[in-house]
């Protein structure tokens, strides 16, 4: 017995020593940490945020029957906001996942500038497989320092979306001017219908979608872009132009908006009880099938015509780690998913009203409203994405709670915009 | 009456006096030693580098930058914390007190025999086997315009006390505050039915026969008796108030715009929605 207790005795001194040796670990935060990268691995990681259930299902289709370099690919469904908080942990990681699902801009961006993002140049040129994308996705998916990070497959439009049916049973016409649609919601509040619906509660950044299109109608691309990356204030009497035309929307809203997300929001329009709603083209799988044919858009009206056209256009794609151990691999897997067969799979079965990036793609199988949206973006003079994807995530946050108090109370709009500016000016001093 | 103990018999040698102090063996040591080290890998080591991340900025990649105070700065002139701390006074106070008055009721109302006593105790505790997460969820659906509350204050004739519970920054934080309560009141109850157990009854009926109304007797003699449980519940709701995060998150996120913002959601929007390591640490602290 005395053998047995002695060898448990050394044994828990042991684990006590051993236990206390990760204390000399350095202190987090302390950068380094350049683990030299492993043997290089012969499969693929591909760490996916798509969660609403049609591209989900698509995706997950695309990668199991990928049998290029680097399969059988090994695809981790992340919940979208845990992706988002996570990513630059992915990315520094000393084996990151190879693949990762992401948006174009800047957020890609400041990834690239850290180093984080591997170079697929050679992707984009050549018989590469984004070489003959456009030049517009060209300068979206280039960093700073002049590399193409980021390959496109997807993008999508924003627009008003109504449905043919309801339209035609109220005898109204979608608007061609900005006074024509408050006279149209004017009419449908006086029948008794919601003019507008939107989503805002547990998706905030709905509130954003109208800031956006009104500002781009009424200042302009160029001003929106520089308001977002802190060149204007949120304070300056542009601004407070779009915050009033804003305010002359907010009775038109289903009041139910504060509660719901974005796809609850669609409910009261298969209802008919409400007519329109300004979101992107993914929201056309929120609808039941049978009334998928039926919905149509139109574009936010013109309210300055000195101002040039502009439509937002949220690029969707991928990039790749730069700390990959199986850069080929990655790009060939890259290389894949940008192919003209696999975006046009992926559309098909995803049920979206997503817009192919690559040329090549077949569109004249896609739905009508999906051609519509092609010839929208083809025909507006200035293309932006979102709030968020123009500016970043922190700064969207500044945006949900002012246009949301806004929403709640519009009594007092300088104020709102100083409080605004304020938490906006803390985003960009960090 | 109850049968008085013999005293026991002393059987062992009296202690004696001067003798050499045992020295600790090597296992206890190591029984010692070890959880300690995991208590300070674990806990001690992050919360030192929470603290020194504090002092800095950090977006999870590369070196994080020295700012010295500013996070602290920040902090105090910011609106949010303002909100978040004041919430966090109302919701220790609103669920600490609700949970406690609302258990210590259900404990005396249930603590007697009656025919489906059981059925009542295991249905007011069925809510706690049920995580926080969930709990936000099933709320949320109760309280949607249109869903089982309004659709209940409707039939009652309350109809003009419907509303968005969640997105009415009037309502929400206490929106939450029930929700959150409905499920800790069958955990307090549970606490207060095993101190009522253990009370004996002799003394209340002792009292009864001295004339002591039920109030007295309940003030003046059952509660005497509960201190020990009243310790353990005063530490479990402060803690559980205090550590509150996933029913908020899964309720309103802090929304609608940061009315009902704790200090725990407050400091996980910032470190990891946001990933501001800094100045989360700095909130954190």
């Amino acid at each position: 017995m005395t053998a047995t207790e002695l060898s448990r005795r050394r044994f828990l001194l042991g684990a006590t020593s051993l236990g206390s040796l990760p204390l000399l670990a350095s202190c987090v935060g302390s950068g380094g940490g350049e683990a030299g990268a492993g043997q290089a691995s012969a499969t693929v990681t591909l760490q996916s945020s798509v969660q609403d259930t049609g591209p989900k299902a698509a995706l997950e289709k695309i990668v199991a029957a990928y049998g290029g370099a680097g399969s059988p690919v090994t695809m981790n469904s992340v919940a979208t906001e845990q992706f988002r908080a996570q990513l630059s942990t992915y990315l520094s990681s000393a084996t990151p996942p190879d693949v990762l699902t992401w948006y174009a801009g800047s957020v890609a961006n400041s990834y690239a500038a850290e180093g984080l993002l591997l170079d697929v140049s050679d992707m984009w040129t050549g018989d590469g497989a984004c070489a003959g994308f456009s030049d517009a996705l060209r300068s979206l998916s280039t960093s700073a320092g002049g590399q193409a990070i980021f390959v496109p497959t997807t993008y999508y439009w924003w627009s008003v979306f109504y449905k043919k049916s309801a339209f035609a049973s109220w005898g109204i016409e979608p608007p061609t001017t900005w006074d024509g649609f408050i006279a149209l919601c004017d009419q449908l509040k006086a029948r008794g219908i919601h003019p507008l619906t939107n989503g805002i509660g547990t998706t905030p950044w709905m509130a954003a979608g109208w800031f956006d299109y009104l500002n781009l109608r009424i200042n302009g691309a160029d001003y929106h872009r520089a308001l977002l990356a802190g060149e204007r204030s949120f304070t300056d009497p542009e601004v407070v132009a779009v915050m009033e035309q804003y305010a002359r929307l907010i009775p038109y809203f289903h009041p139910n908006q504060t509660s719901w997300d974005n796809q609850q929001a669609v409910t009261p329009m298969v209802n008919n009880e409400a007519a329109m709603y300004l979101v992107g083209a993914f929201a056309t799988q929120y609808f039941p099938e049978d009334q998928r044919d039926d919905l149509d858009f139109f574009s936010v009206p013109t309210i300055d015509p000195a101002v040039p056209s502009a439509e937002e256009a949220p690029t969707d794609g991928y990039f790749a780690a730069a700390r990959t151990d199986n850069p080929d691999g990655a790009k060939a897997l890259l290389s894949h998913l940008a192919s003209p067969q696999v975006q046009q799979e992926y559309i098909t079965t995803s049920g979206t009203s997503n817009l192919p990036t690559s040329p090549q793609v077949d569109t004249s199988q896609f739905a009508p409203i999906v051609q519509k949206g092609i010839e929208l973006l083809n025909s507006t003079s200035e293309i932006t994405q979102f709030f968020n994807r123009d500016s970043s995530d922190a700064l969207q946050t500044t945006a949900d709670t002012a246009l949301t108090r806004f929403l709640a109370d519009p009594s007092d709009i300088p104020a709102q915009l100083r409080d605004w500016q304020a938490a906006a000016e803390q985003v960009f001093s960090s | 009456m109850t049968a008085v103990q013999d005293a026991p018999v002393r059987t062992g040698a009296p202690p004696r006096h001067g003798r050499r102090r045992r020295r600790v063996p090597p296992l206890v040591w190591a029984f010692l030693l070890l959880p300690l080290a995991v208590e300070l890998f674990w806990v001690f080591w992050p919360a030192m580098n929470s603290f020194s991340l504090s002092f800095t900025e950090w977006n999870g990649v590369g070196a994080a930058t020295p700012v010295g105070w500013e996070n602290y700065e920040r902090m105090l002139a910011d609106p949010v914390f303002a909100t978040a701390f004041r919430n966090n006074v109302i919701w220790v106070i609103g669920f600490g007190g609700l949970s406690v008055v609302g258990g210590l009721a259900l404990a005396v109302a249930l603590n007697r025999p009656g025919r489906g006593v059981g059925i009542y105790r295991s249905a007011i505790y069925l809510p706690m086997v049920i995580s926080l997460a969930v709990t936000g969820l099933l709320w949320r659906v109760m309280y949607q315009p249109g869903g089982p509350i309004d659709s209940g204050l409707g039939a009652i004739g309350l109809g003009s006390l419907q509303q968005q519970w969640l997105a009415n920054p009037d309502t929400a934080l206490y929106a939450v505050l029930i929700a959150a309560v409905w499920r800790q009141v069958g955990y307090i109850m549970v606490l207060y039915l095993a101190g009522l157990k253990g009370c004996d009854p002799t003394l209340e009926e002792a009292a009864a026969v001295d004339g002591a109304t039920a109030w007295q007797r309940f003030w003046r003699v059952v509660m005497p008796q509960l201190r020990g449980v009243n310790t353990v519940v005063f530490a479990v709701t402060v803690i559980d108030s205090l550590r509150t995060f996933d029913i908020v998150w899964a309720m309103t996120r802090g929304g609608p715009y940061n009315t009902t913002q704790l200090l725990s959601t407050y400091m996980f929007q910032q470190g990891f929605t946001l990933v501001n390591l800094g100045y989360g640490s700095a909130l954190a602290w």
